[in-house]
C-alpha cells in the first residue's frame, strides 16, 4: 500500500490546520479552568494555554505572509497499512492485557508484529526459528520483570 | 584535603567487585527504554541495606552512573533516550548510527560519560560544601526561569522552528497539568477520565513520542535501521579518543555545565545535556553540523548528564536536599543506613564520604571498560537482527518498560497515543523533545510559578517577584539569549552573505 506523503503545499496547509487545532486545545484548557476555584490550580495552565494561543496564532501569521517549504524526504515503497496495523495491535494488545494477562497478549503481540515487520520471504528455516526466538525473548523479559525485578505483571481476569 | 587513606579503602577487592557489577547492572537497566537511573537505582537498592555504609553507597553510586550512561545506547541505536538525561544525545547520536557511525558514537558516548564523571566527582571531592550554596541561593522563581530556560533552549536548537518548539513546549507543560494538582490538590484536563487522573507519567511520554514514531517508521519500508558496515573495526577506541581530544575545551566546558546543573536540585541531566549541548554547538566551528551527526554533539552532551551525578550528590551529600531523583532514593537508602546528610557529614563521617566519592572515581573508571564491551555489543545486535525481530522486540520492551513503571495498562494505552501523537506532529516539523522537555519540567515550573505567584501577590511585589531578582534576571537574559541569538545569527549570515554576493 502506498503512502501519500504531504507535498510543499499541503504541508504549509497542515502547518495551519495544525496550529488552529493547538488554539482549540488551549481554548478547551482555558474553559476546563473556569471550573476550578483554587487560583494555585489554575493560574499556570491559564499562562501556558495563553502563551500556546499566541505562538500558535504568531505560526500562522507567519505561514500566511510567508510559506515555509520544507523538502520532504524521497520514500519508496511505504506502507500505510503496516504503520497502522503495529499501532492497532500494540492498542489491542493493551486492551487484552485485563483479561488475558500479560504473557499471552505478549506472545500474541509479537508473533503479530513480526510478521507485519517481514519484508523478506518466509522461508521453512525462518518460520521456525522466529516464533521460537519469539516465545523466548518474551518469556525472558516476563521472568525479567516479573521475577527479578518483582513486577506485578498483570494475570488476567481469566486465569485468577 | 582528603587523604590516601580512603582511595585505599574504596579500592579493595570487594568494593571493586561492587562497582563492576553495579556498573554493569545500571548500565544493562538504563539501556532499556523505559527503565531509567531512578528506577535502576530503587530497584538495587534494598541489595546494599545488608552492606557496611560505604560499600553500599559505592555500589548505589555506581548503579547511577552505569544507568546514566547506558540511556545513550537507546538514543543512539534507537533514537529513543533511554533515559531523560540522554533527550539531546539523541540529536546527533541518532543520526551518526544512520550513517554507519553508531559504533564511533557509542565509543565517544562512553569516553564523554566517563570525562564527565570524573570532572562531577573531582567538584564533589573538593567543592562540595561551598557549591552546595549555589542550591540554597535558587528560589522559586529561579526554578520557574530554569525550566523556561530549558524549554527556549530546546525550542531555539530547532533553528528555523522555535515556534513549532514553542508550541511543543507549551504542548507538553500542559500535558504536564494533567491529573491532581499538586499544590492545591484540584482535578484538571481529565474530562471526567479515570485514566488520566494519575496524570501523564513522563518515561511514559518518553517512550511513547520517541520510540514508536522510530517503529512505525521502521516497520513501513524494507530499508535496514541502521547503515550496516560490513568490514569490522573494533571499538574505535582511538579514533574517539582523538575526537575526544580535538574538543577537550568543549568537552570540559560541558562536563562544568553538567556538575552546576546537576547541583540545582530537580534540574537533572535533561537541562544539563540540552545547556552543554547549545553551549557546543554555539561555539563549535562544525555548528552547520549539529544535529547531522556531529561528533561533538554527542561528546557534550554525554559528558553533561554524567557530570550531574556527581554534582546531584553535592546538595544531597552536604543539605541533605537530593540533587537528582536517584539521589533521592540514595538518600533513603542513607537514612535507612543511619547516616544522616548535612554539612557535619564531611567532617563527622569523613570515612564514609570520602571513601564513597573515591568509589566513584573507581565506578566511573569501570565504566570505560564496561561501556565499551557492553556498547560494541548493544551495537552489532541492533545492526544485524533482522528487521522481523527488531520490530516486536523494541515494540515488546516499550510495552513492558511503561508498564514497570507504574504497573498500569492505562500507561501502555497512553504511551501508543503519544507516540501516533508524536508521530503526526513530527511529520509537520513538531519535534517530540520539547514536548517531552515540558512535561518533564512542567512540575517545576509550576511549583515556581505558583509559589512565585502567591508570595507576589501576597507581598503586593508581583512584577518585582518575577522580575526583581539577581539570579532571575541572568536566567532571563539567557531565555532571551537563547531565543533571539538564533535570529540575529542568521540575519547577520543573511546579510554578510548578500554583501558577499554583491561583492
Amino acid at each position: 500500500m502506498s503512502n501519500n506523503q504531504p507535498n510543499e503545499l499541503q504541508r504549509d496547509t497542515a502547518t495551519i490546520v495544525i496550529s488552529s487545532l493547538f488554539i482549540i486545545l488551549a481554548v478547551g484548557s482555558l474553559w476546563d479552568t473556569t471550573h476550578m476555584l483554587d487560583p494555585d490550580s489554575y493560574v499556570f495552565p491559564r499562562a501556558i494555554a495563553i502563551a500556546m494561543i499566541v505562538f500558535s496564532i504568531a505560526l500562522i501569521v507567519r505561514h500566511l505572509i510567508k510559506p515555509r517549504k520544507i523538502p520532504e524526504p524521497a520514500q519508496a515503497d511505504v506502507s500505510t497499512l503496516r504503520r497502522v496495523s503495529l499501532v492497532a495491535v500494540m492498542l489491542a494488545s493493551c486492551l487484552a492485557m485485563p483479561w488475558l494477562g500479560f504473557l499471552i497478549p505478549g506472545i500474541a503481540t509479537f508473533l503479530l508484529l513480526m510478521w507485519i515487520a517481514m519484508w523478506d520471504e518466509w522461508t521453512a528455516t525462518r518460520l521456525i526459528v522466529y516464533p521460537l526466538v519469539a516465545v523466548a525473548i518474551v518469556l525472558g523479559f516476563y521472568t525479567l520483570f516479573g521475577n527479578i525485578l518483582q513486577v506485578p505483571l498483570p494475570l488476567g481476569t481469566l486465569f485468577e | 584535603m582528603p587523604g590516601i587513606e580512603h582511595l585505599l579503602a574504596a579500592l579493595t577487592p570487594i568494593n571493586i567487585l561492587l562497582a563492576l557489577s553495579g556498573v554493569v547492572a545500571g548500565t544493562v537497566i538504563g539501556s532499556l527504554p523505559g527503565l531509567t537511573a531512578t528506577m535502576a537505582v530503587a530497584v538495587l537498592v534494598p541489595i546494599t541495606f545488608s552492606m557496611d555504609p560505604t560499600a553500599a553507597l559505592i555500589m548505589m553510586g555506581a548503579i547511577y552512573t552505569g544507568a546514566i550512561y547506558g540511556g545513550a545506547y537507546s538514543a543512539i541505536l534507537l533514537n529513543t533516550p533511554g533515559t531523560p538525561s540522554a533527550i539531546a544525545t539523541t540529536f546527533d547520536g541518532f543520526p551518526m548510527a544512520r550513517k554507519g557511525q553508531g559504533d564511533l558514537a557509542i565509543t565517544l558516548a562512553c569516553i564523554a560519560s566517563v570525562t564527565g564523571g570524573l570532572v562531577g566527582a573531582t567538584f564533589l571531592l573538593m567543592l562540595a560544601p561551598p557549591l552546595a550554596e549555589i542550591a540554597l541561593a535558587f528560589g522559586p522563581v529561579e526554578y520557574f526561569w530554569l525550566a523556561m530556560f530549558g524549554l527556549t533552549l530546546i525550542s531555539a536548537l530547532s533553528e528555523g522552528n522555535i515556534l513549532r518548539g514553542l508550541i511543543g513546549a507549551c504542548f507538553g507543560l500542559l500535558l504536564a497539568s494533567i491529573g491532581i494538582a499538586e499544590i492545591s490538590a484540584d482535578v484538571r484536563f481529565t474530562f471526567g477520565s479515570q485514566v488520566l487522573l494519575g496524570g501523564i507519567e513522563t518515561v511514559t511520554a518518553l517512550i511513547g513520542l520517541y520510540c514508536i514514531p522510530v517503529l512505525i517508521d521502521l516497520v513501513a519500508t524494507p530499508d535496514r535501521h541502521l547503515k550496516v558496515t560490513h568490514k569490522p573495526r573494533g571499538f574505535r577506541f582511538l579514533e574517539a579518543l582523538g575526537l575526544a581530544w580535538k574538543t577537550k575545551f568543549s568537552l570540559l566546558r560541558s562536563s562544568v555545565v553538567g556538575t552546576i546543573v546537576g547541583i540545582l536540585p530537580g534540574a537533572g541531566g535533561s537541562i544539563a545535556g540540552l545547556v552543554a549541548y547549545s553551549e557546543a554547538r554555539r561555539t563549535s566551528k562544525n555548528r552547520d553540523n549539529f544535529g547531522k551527526g556531529e561528533p561533538e554533539g554527542v561528546l557534550a552532551t554525554e559528558s553533561a548528564n554524567n557530570a550531574t551525578v556527581g554534582g546531584g550528590f553535592i546538595p544531597t551529600l552536604v543539605l541533605g536536599i537530593p540533587g537528582t531523583p536517584p539521589d533521592a532514593v540514595i538518600l533513603g537508602a542513607l537514612l535507612v543506613q543511619g547516616i544522616r546528610t548535612g554539612p557535619s557529614l564531611f567532617t563527622e563521617k569523613a570515612s564514609i564520604v570520602f571513601t564513597f566519592i573515591y568509589g566513584l572515581y573507581l565506578a566511573t573508571c569501570l565504566m570505560l571498560p564496561v561501556g565499551l564491551v557492553i556498547g560494541r555489543y548493544a551495537y552489532q545486535t541492533i545492526v544485524t537482527v533482522p528487521k522481523a525481530l527488531l520490530v516486536p522486540t523494541v515494540a515488546f520492551m516499550t510495552l513492558i518498560g511503561t508498564y514497570a513503571i507504574r504497573n498500569s495498562i492505562s500507561d501502555m494505552m497512553i504511551m501508543v497515543v503519544l507516540g501516533v501523537i508524536g508521530w503526526t506532529l513530527n511529520r509537520f516539523g513538531f519535534s517530540p523533545s520539547p514536548i517531552v522537555l515540558g512535561l518533564i519540567l512542567g512540575r517545576i515550573a509550576e511549583q515556581g510559578f505558583v509559589q512565585a505567584w502567591t508570595i507576589g501577590a501576597a507581598t503586593g511585589e508581583l512584577w518585582k517577584m518575577f522580575f526583581g531578582r539577581p539570579i532571575s534576571l541572568v536566567i532571563l537574559a539567557f531565555i532571551l539569549l537563547s531565543v533571539f541569538y538564533p535570529l540575529i545569527r542568521s540575519r547577520f549570515r543573511k546579510t554578510t552573505g548578500e554583501a558577499g554576493n554583491v561583492e
